[in-house]
């Protein structure tokens, strides 16, 4: 495969971006105010992970056979499942798998591929060679069936999904820095720096890498919607985290379990809990990304 | 154009061959022990010493891995996929009985996604930053975010609860039955499709504008064309390449995204058949239904790439 116009794009921008994190948010909130809604409702999700155990109302896991199947109450507001369980609750903790699947496996799959990046652009040559093959071989998998196969081969558990999903990830990385290392490398900065006697390490590390920021950023904002989406999948086909714990997927696939019509408070929420957050984080991802490189603006 | 697509075509081949080694790799030599994989742990710890190096020779697995390889490659390659520990039927029967489902699925979605995807991106590119352009945006920022299994699943319901309407669970083929077949292959077909909608409006968008601009657009105009006819002659053609492009992709993500929405529809294609075969652990089968995914990825890339030199000359001479 070879580099989209969107990589291109990416790789065009290569200016050095240094703003401090509280000035980019309030710039963020001056010039798009509706990305930095969605920021908002990104960290209210966050915050609800992080507060899970304060949060909801019954323990996600506590069965109640005296509350079997309900539909929604004033009790239990999302409903219960076939053994009792609190719906609400069980949505709730879920936000926690979900991120910290979602952020493990892009901050772990596109530093990998960036690094990867950074090496072949910089060396470039038969390394650079190989490793195009090796990404290509990679990309040749449709993301959900490369994630799948990983993680039934090295079976379930958190760290494995984790990994599963980071290798579907490495090949956007390994692409993009390298197209935006490929243009850097030929800068008369770098080359001043060469001039000067800098190592290759530092070179890469020093000089180029901090160039590298920005498209990173953008990179990983884009990735952590899908990394969600393809986190959701594989619990619904039952090889994500092992039940019983309450990931979205596992929700659905467990509702889907529960007879030949499941309930709808059971479909109903958890999936909802999965576009809610993978919109607000795509949405944010969008104003990041208007914010850090205004001609990439309505493309990718 | 012959070399070009000679090229393309070496260069398809040798990624096979690395998807087949990748594959191997993946579901041979991760799983650590294949027999845990098989049995289960528990079932594992219950064989004895015996029946497991049985077991071992018996699957071939006591081999040397290159051995084991190229026994796998040879076996694909004479049609000869393998058996599922739990079913009698071979597995290229099933794939050859299941597969012309996903297979309508994977094409109609694609058509449906067009018919839908491209008027949104003219309405939005034609007058960029109205009302109409920010609703269609957001939309189809919407149906990114939304899991399709999800959709299904909803779907699924909502047709039950207020219709009483269930399709049918038994596979009809699209000659013997029609119309059983088509309301196997609708539900998933429109979930599918809009997904691919969403992406397909956005990019037919941005290119769109960009093509806009040229100068090429602003001769025609300048010569008294009208705009529709500036839009669908000169505009569309140019702007839809990167959309064909994109819709490639696609068709290889919707290949992946038929799985889960098989599953939530109860759809007996192949997508219903891996989704079985990875809730029975069953490596095999596995091993050979990623394998032919990611072939038929490969070949779909390979068709695509050959269509837009055949319609872009810049590339067909590059």
């Amino acid at each position: 495969m070879t580099v989209t116009a969107a990589d291109q794009k990416i790789a065009a921008r290569a200016r050095p971006h240094r703003r401090s994190f509280l000035r980019g948010v309030t710039t963020l909130f001056r010039r798009a105010p509706f990305s930095a809604f969605w920021g908002v409702v990104v960290v209210l999700i966050i915050a609800m992970a992080v507060a899970a155990p304060i949060v909801e109302p019954y323990p996600p896991l506590k069965a109640d056979f005296r509350a079997m199947g309900k539909p929604p109450s004033e009790k239990h507001w999302f409903g219960t499942d076939q053994v009792g369980r609190d719906t609400l609750s069980r949505v709730i903790h879920g936000s926690r798998y979900s991120l910290v699947v979602a952020i493990g496996a892009v901050l772990f799959g596109t530093t990998l591929g960036a690094l990867w990046g950074l090496a072949c652009g910089y060396f470039g040559g038969r390394f650079d060679m190989v490793s195009q093959r090796i990404i290509e071989f990679l990309q040749s998998f449709p993301d959900l069936i490369l994630a799948m196969a990983i993680a039934m081969a090295l079976g379930g558990g958190i760290g494995t999904v984790i990994v599963a999903i980071a290798i579907t990830r490495i090949p956007f990385g390994g692409r993009v820095i390298r197209s935006v290392v490929l243009s850097l490398k030929e800068m008369q900065y770098v080359e001043a720096a060469r001039g000067l006697g800098a190592s290759h390490l530092r070179l890469m590390f020093r000089h180029i890498l901090p160039q590298c920021v920005a498209p990173y950023m953008i990179l990983a904002t884009t990735h952590l919607g899908v990394a969600i989406v393809i986190e959701a999948s594989l619990g619904f086909l039952g090889v994500g985290i092992p039940p019983p714990t309450p990931t979205w997927g596992n929700m659905l696939s467990d509702a889907l379990n529960a007879g030949l019509v499941p309930p709808w408070w059971l479909v109903l929420f958890p999936g909802l809990a999965i576009t809610i957050t993978v919109l607000a984080v795509n949405l944010l991802g969008d104003g990041i990304r208007d914010l850090l490189d205004p001609r990439l603006r309505g493309s990718v | 154009m012959y070399s070009y697509i000679a090229r393309r075509m070496a260069f398809g081949a040798i990624t096979v061959v690395g998807v087949s080694i990748m594959v191997f790799v993946i579901m041979r030599i991760l799983p650590g022990d294949p027999l845990v994989a098989i049995f289960g742990p528990e079932g594992f710890t219950k064989l004895t010493e015996e029946q497991r190096a049985g077991y071992m020779r018996e699957l071939g697995l006591s081999d040397p891995l290159w051995v084991q390889y190229f026994a796998w490659v040879k076996s694909i390659a004479a049609g000869d996929w393998g058996h599922s520990f739990f079913r009698s039927e071979s597995v290229a029967d099933m794939i050859l009985r299941r597969g012309p489902l996903t297979a309508e699925i994977a094409i109609l979605s694609v058509v449906l996604s067009w018919i839908v995807g491209i008027p949104v991106a003219l309405i939005s590119a034609l007058k960029p930053n109205t009302l109409g352009d920010s609703v269609a945006r957001f939309i189809s920022i919407l149906f990114i975010a939304v899991p399709g299994f999800w959709v299904g699943m909803l779907i699924v319901l909502g047709l039950l609860f207020w219709f009483g309407y269930r399709a049918p669970l038994a596979g009809a083929s699209l000659f013997a039955d029609p119309l059983a077949n088509f309301q196997l292959v609708i539900g998933p077909a429109v979930v599918l499709g809009l997904g691919q909608a969403a992406y397909i409006a956005r990019m037919g968008r941005s290119s769109l504008l960009e093509v806009i601009r040229e100068d090429y657009v602003r001769t025609a105009r300048a010569k008294g064309l009208n705009n529709r006819l500036v839009i669908a002659m000169h505009a569309l053609p140019n702007a839809l390449l990167p959309v064909i492009t994109l819709s490639g992709v696609l068709l290889g993500l919707v290949l992946a995204g038929s799985i889960p929405v098989e599953r939530a529809f109860g759809t007996p294609g192949l997508g219903f058949a891996m989704f079985t075969a990875v809730s029975e652990r069953d490596v095999f089968v596995m091993q050979n239904l990623v394998f032919l995914y990611a072939t038929v990825f490969v070949m779909i890339n390979i068709g695509v790439d050959v269509a837009i030199a055949l319609l872009d000359p810049r590339i067909r001479y590059r």
